[in-house]
């Protein structure tokens, strides 16, 4: 019994040291990462739609369950969507920007883990992925793929990915368009 | 037990990933570019000689039974504080190895050496060994990470170079590398998972091979000098 009672005290000990300099450690490092955070999605709602300020915006959850959040350009260019979907390999995030005229502006790819070479194009920097991303400026809400009567051309190698891509941004379109 | 020896074990002759063969999840997953490489390499490298310091310095304070989970506990706890950091001050490198920086909890590397070794020698001998050890972890990633992402996309130090204004090092993982040739000759296999296991399989072998060799020439030149003495 007193072995026992021993074992569970050290151990308790162990935990309790780790857990008080985790403690100090994420109360230091917490808003450097809250600051980096904001970065990041700052960063990515200026490369949609530009503005110098962004105010989030309440919306049906229950009716758009892939949308994370819509957010309002305060210098009146129209809304950014940031909507979490899935691609063919996993989770893709993407931000949609949206102007007055329901129109997209731009997308971006905030994080994937599609195929590298293939569906991690439309993500890319590359001339693929920056051309493959052009054609989605000026699109409406009934965007699709080519093959799918659309106007968008999937990316060779990567229907799938580019469907779910262009699926997400028709649905982000008409999640702005249900605000009115 | 001495410093050298150390070294020559950690990089070479007993090697974390291509003699131990331990803590290859995170060795094939991320090493599709330089940057992701060397991140991860140092990673390892610092949290493996935190924990072994510190264990071997409680290594006769703790009970038997348990040693195993506190050695948890404590990785678990040097793991946070790595991967917290690395958000707040390399959000790039979060970023890119994602998932794999809190999965260094279960690398079987840290847990391997504090069962191993630490538990048997003194702080001293296990700061270095943690040191060495993460040399050589960082090293295989470092040859894995540049043999694909040359071949597979014809690019070198992809992440951490950059050489648009003249050659800068990046440490935000916003370079674009050194392009040998053009990414559309590259065979993408090699930065897909499946070539992960082609080339550290590669390695291995290549890494059994030469031990072996010298193995055999220390063994006749041993037979050489008996012979000699009679």
């Amino acid at each position: 019994m007193n072995k026992i009672l021993k074992l569970t005290i050290v151990l308790f000990l162990v935990c309790a040291v780790v857990a008080g300099v985790l403690g100090v450690v994420n109360e230091l490092t917490y808003e450097t990462i809250e600051e980096q955070n904001r970065i990041k999605t700052e960063r990515a709602y200026a490369a949609v739609l530009p503005s110098d300020g962004y105010e989030e915006v309440t919306f049906d959850e229950e009716a758009w369950p892939t949308i994370d959040a819509i957010s309002k350009c305060t210098n009146g260019a129209g809304y950014v969507v940031m909507t979490t979907f899935s691609g063919s390999q996993g989770k893709i995030t993407l931000a949609v920007g949206v102007d007055n005229d329901y129109k997209c502006t731009g997308i971006s790819v905030i994080s994937h883990s599609e195929t590298s070479g293939l569906g991690a194009n439309a993500a890319s920097t590359s001339e693929v992925g920056v051309n493959w991303r052009a054609q989605f400026v000026g699109q409406d809400d009934t965007i699709a793929l080519t093959k799918n009567g659309g106007n968008i051309d999937a990316l060779s190698g990567a229907t799938i990915t580019s469907r779910s891509v262009t699926e997400a941004t028709a649905t982000a379109i008409k999640a702005v368009e249900s605000l009115g | 037990m001495n410093i050298k020896k150390q070294f020559k074990e950690g990089l070479i002759t007993n090697n974390p990933v291509l003699v131990q063969l331990i803590g290859m999840c995170a060795t094939m997953a991320i090493t599709t570019t330089l940057f992701n490489g060397v991140g991860m390499g140092l990673s390892v490298l610092i949290i493996l000689t935190c924990c072994n310091v510190v264990v071997s310095a409680i290594r006769k304070i703790i009970p038997n039974e348990i040693r195993l989970a506190i050695f948890v506990v404590i990785i678990a706890g040097f793991v946070t504080i790595v991967d917290l950091l690395l958000q707040a001050y390399i959000p790039a490198l979060s970023d890119a190895l994602g998932v794999f920086i809190p999965l260094i909890v279960v690398n079987c590397i840290i847990i391997g050496r504090a069962e191993a070794f630490c538990q048997k020698n003194t702080v001293g001998a296990s700061f270095f060994d943690g040191i060495f050890q993460g040399l050589g972890y960082t090293l295989v990633l470092i040859v894995m990470c540049v043999f694909r992402e040359l071949v597979g996309s014809g690019r070198f130090g992809g992440g951490l170079i950059d050489i648009t204004n003249g050659f800068r090092i990046t440490m935000d993982g916003t370079g674009a590398g050194i392009q040998i040739f053009p990414s559309d000759f590259g065979a993408t296999i090699m930065t897909l998972p499946f070539g992960g296991f082609i080339t550290l399989g590669l390695l291995i072998a290549i890494m059994q091979y030469a031990l072996k060799k010298s193995a055999k020439k220390k063994e006749a030149q041993e037979m050489a000098e008996k012979e000699g003495e009679e």
